[in-house]
């Protein structure tokens, strides 16, 4: 028997109060858990969607949909520039790297970047690593497609699988597949490859060549010009096949460092070209988190003072119960408990009940975690991790338990001050 | 039987188990004009082991006295000693913990705690007390099995009345107390539980070594003690003390 044996004994005496209350703090630390969690999971997995790509090119009305449609996908970009353009642009300085990229298909609503075998050896997707095959090895040849981890987690694919590809994406030009997509069953491609996760947009894409994609094209071209042409090939394509919709420059830069001293003056001399928007992806992340910041602190404040009110149902829970306890603070004193004791006996009884609710609101937050990263990388592509980080843990933890603790040093006070006398019944 | 340890038997050998000089204390309310009773007792001592019977009607301040003597409420002048120590002299968590050690409690409703067992109300007390933790169990169940509970690991709610009364008995026992004070332990019972009930709190205060000050408005309770007081209810402004 001891002083927390008391404390446990209390709660569980009125257990279907206690669980109430544990459950309403539950919900509220698991709420701001989730929230904190998803903020800066949300905000890791834009940044690391850029990877080591120093500019980003494109013929998109503005950076912000530059950089948000052709690295993190959001949908697939209204217009294209010819391959002159991007010889232009990789000529016109000695880029570390130069990657041409080209959206626009799809795979059963997911992304197919039609690219070089550069995007795979000499982009790395986060700043701390190359790609990393799980099966397989990146394109070679025509028609060989590799696989992002989510997008063959949820395409269920295989090495040696051959998949057709549906020319235009959901979403694409208004977004209505009906009347913009439609498969290409004469060019299956074959699974050569499937990537590890990396924790970015590119996770849920498909990778493929960029003459793969061309063909396709102008197959669809030479078709509609003449139905009875039933295959295209390299040999067919014209300048108006070779199309991309973004290029990914890199930087020379020193022996681990990702900052050019050259950056701002090429990020000038580029914006000369006013038929292409150019964009610093990391500078847009930082301006579509202005963006959206005063949102997220709204979410945060939100989560916060539901845990205030959590921390407030356990004052108006401890002062009801110190209503019903007088007697039994009353039979304390008697037996010897000094008012300091009962008081931390009270404030104790106070945070364990929000010590509960904490460790409840854990479990809630990984589950809404693990529910709101589905949710995520289904309808935004964002890849993120559905486990809480430790430190929030720890924080939103250790601040249930401290509000837990001050919300009874009310009621705490109150059995303080009781009089012995009066909680006691028959004494004349 | 439980019998003190023999230090604690030298220490209440040395003192009274109670000694009260002088005693002064204004309390409640007169129904008639709203004037504040006076309680005043000139002198009262109680050998170690002794009992004693605080006899009065209700609101005579029986049950204050004895909240006095356990250092419940402050007198407004005079002395209460417990084993020798000046009770009113502690402060705080000191007069606390001595009240915990040496003096035990028994009420009218016993005032178990529920949703405790009878062996951990028991402990309770040692726990209040700051005991050594070892000696708890097995002293409570030392205890409890000689008053007659056989099944310590009860809820003391699914007790009957006469086993709860035991179990407050071993509960006022529990920290070898040197006074037990006892406030209408009888008075909800009939008269032959009643008797029974006085006898098993009188023998079991003698067979610890602990004195015994009983408060009842029973009149069949005051042929059972050697030892007798009458305290009657006066006015503040009243000039006759009443305690006889």
């Amino acid at each position: 028997m001891t002083d927390f044996s008391i404390v446990i004994r209390s709660l569980f005496a009125r257990r279907t109060l206690t669980l109430l209350t544990v459950a309403t703090v539950a919900v509220a630390a698991g709420l701001m858990l989730v929230l904190l969690t998803l903020r800066d999971a949300g905000a890791d997995a834009f940044r690391r969607g850029p990877g080591t790509t120093h500019l980003y090119v494109a013929a998109e009305p503005s950076p912000l949909t530059a950089v948000l449609n052709g690295i993190f996908y959001a949908n697939p970009p209204r217009n294209a520039m010819p391959w002159a353009k991007y010889r232009q642009i990789a000529e016109s300085f000695p880029w570390e790297w130069a990657i041409p990229t080209q959206l626009g298909d799809s795979y059963r609503g997911m992304p197919v970047v039609a690219t070089t075998r550069d995007f795979l050896t000499r982009f790395q997707p986060d700043l701390s690593g190359r790609w990393r095959f799980a099966e397989g090895r990146p394109f070679e040849a025509n028609f060989e497609v590799v696989l992002g981890a989510e997008a063959a987690r949820r395409s269920r694919l295989k090495l040696g699988d051959a998949i057709i590809l549906t020319h235009g994406s959901p979403g694409s030009r208004g977004g209505d597949v009906e009347h913009h997509s439609h498969e290409h069953d004469e060019f299956p491609y074959l699974v050569v490859g499937i990537l590890e996760p990396t924790g970015t947009p590119h996770d849920r894409a498909l990778f493929t060549d960029l003459e793969s994609s061309w063909i396709l094209h102008a197959h669809d071209r030479r078709h509609h010009a003449d139905p009875s042409v039933t295959m295209t090939a390299l040999e067919d394509l014209l300048d108006e096949d070779r199309l991309i919709t973004g290029i990914m420059l890199r930087l020379p830069t020193r022996p681990g460092s990702n900052v050019s001293p050259a950056m701002q003056q090429q990020f000038d001399a580029l914006r000369r070209d006013t038929s292409i928007a150019v964009a610093q992806p990391e500078q847009q992340i930082d301006r579509l988190f202005a963006i959206v910041g005063s949102i997220d602190r709204l979410f945060i404040a939100l989560a916060a003072t539901t845990l205030v009110g959590g921390a407030i149902s356990i004052l108006l829970v401890m002062t009801g119960a110190m209503e019903l306890r007088r007697r039994q603070i009353a039979v304390l004193r008697v037996l010897g408990f000094s008012r300091p004791r009962i008081f931390s006996l009270v404030v104790t009884e106070s945070a364990v009940i929000g010590l509960l609710g904490a460790a409840a609101g854990v479990v809630l937050g990984v589950l809404g975690m693990v529910i709101a990263s589905e949710a995520l990388r289904s309808t935004l592509g964002l890849v993120i991790p559905a486990e809480p980080r430790l430190p929030w843990i720890l924080i939103v933890s250790a601040c249930t338990v401290a509000l837990a603790a001050l919300a009874g040093i009310a009621p705490a006070l109150t059995a303080y001050r009781q009089p012995v006398a009066g909680g006691l019944r028959g004494v004349d | 039987m439980i019998r003190p340890a023999p230090s604690e038997t030298a220490v209440v050998a040395a003192s009274p188990a109670l000694s009260i000089r002088e005693l002064r204390f204004r309390y409640g309310r007169s129904p008639g004009d709203g004037a504040p009773f006076e309680l005043d007792l000139p002198e009262l001592s109680l050998a170690p082991g002794e009992q004693l019977l605080l006899a009065g009607k209700s609101g005579s301040g029986k049950s204050t006295l004895l909240q006095l003597v356990a250092g419940l409420l402050d007198p407004d002048a005079g002395s209460i000693r417990v084993a020798g120590v000046e009770v009113h002299a502690l402060t705080g968590p000191a007069r606390d913990l001595f009240r915990g050690r040496s003096i035990g409690m028994i009420f009218q409703t016993f005032q178990l705690l529920s949703g405790f067992t009878a062996i951990e109300n028991v402990m309770l007390a040692m726990l209040a007390a700051n005991l050594p933790r070892a000696e708890h169990r097995p002293r409570a169940a030392a205890l409890l099995r000689a008053l007659g509970i056989d099944r310590p690991d009860r809820p003391v709610d699914r007790l009957s009345v006469g086993q709860q009364q035991r179990v407050a008995v071993a509960r006022a026992l529990a920290c070898r107390p040197a006074l037990v004070l006892a406030d209408e332990p009888t008075a909800s019972l009939d008269p032959e539980n009643a008797a029974n009930a006085m006898t098993l709190i009188s023998a079991a205060c003698r067979d610890n070594g602990a004195a015994l000050l009983v408060t009842s408005h029973d009149p069949a309770m005051a042929d059972r003690f050697e030892r007798r007081i009458t305290l009657e209810a006066r006015r503040a402004e009243d000039p006759e003390a009443l305690a006889r």
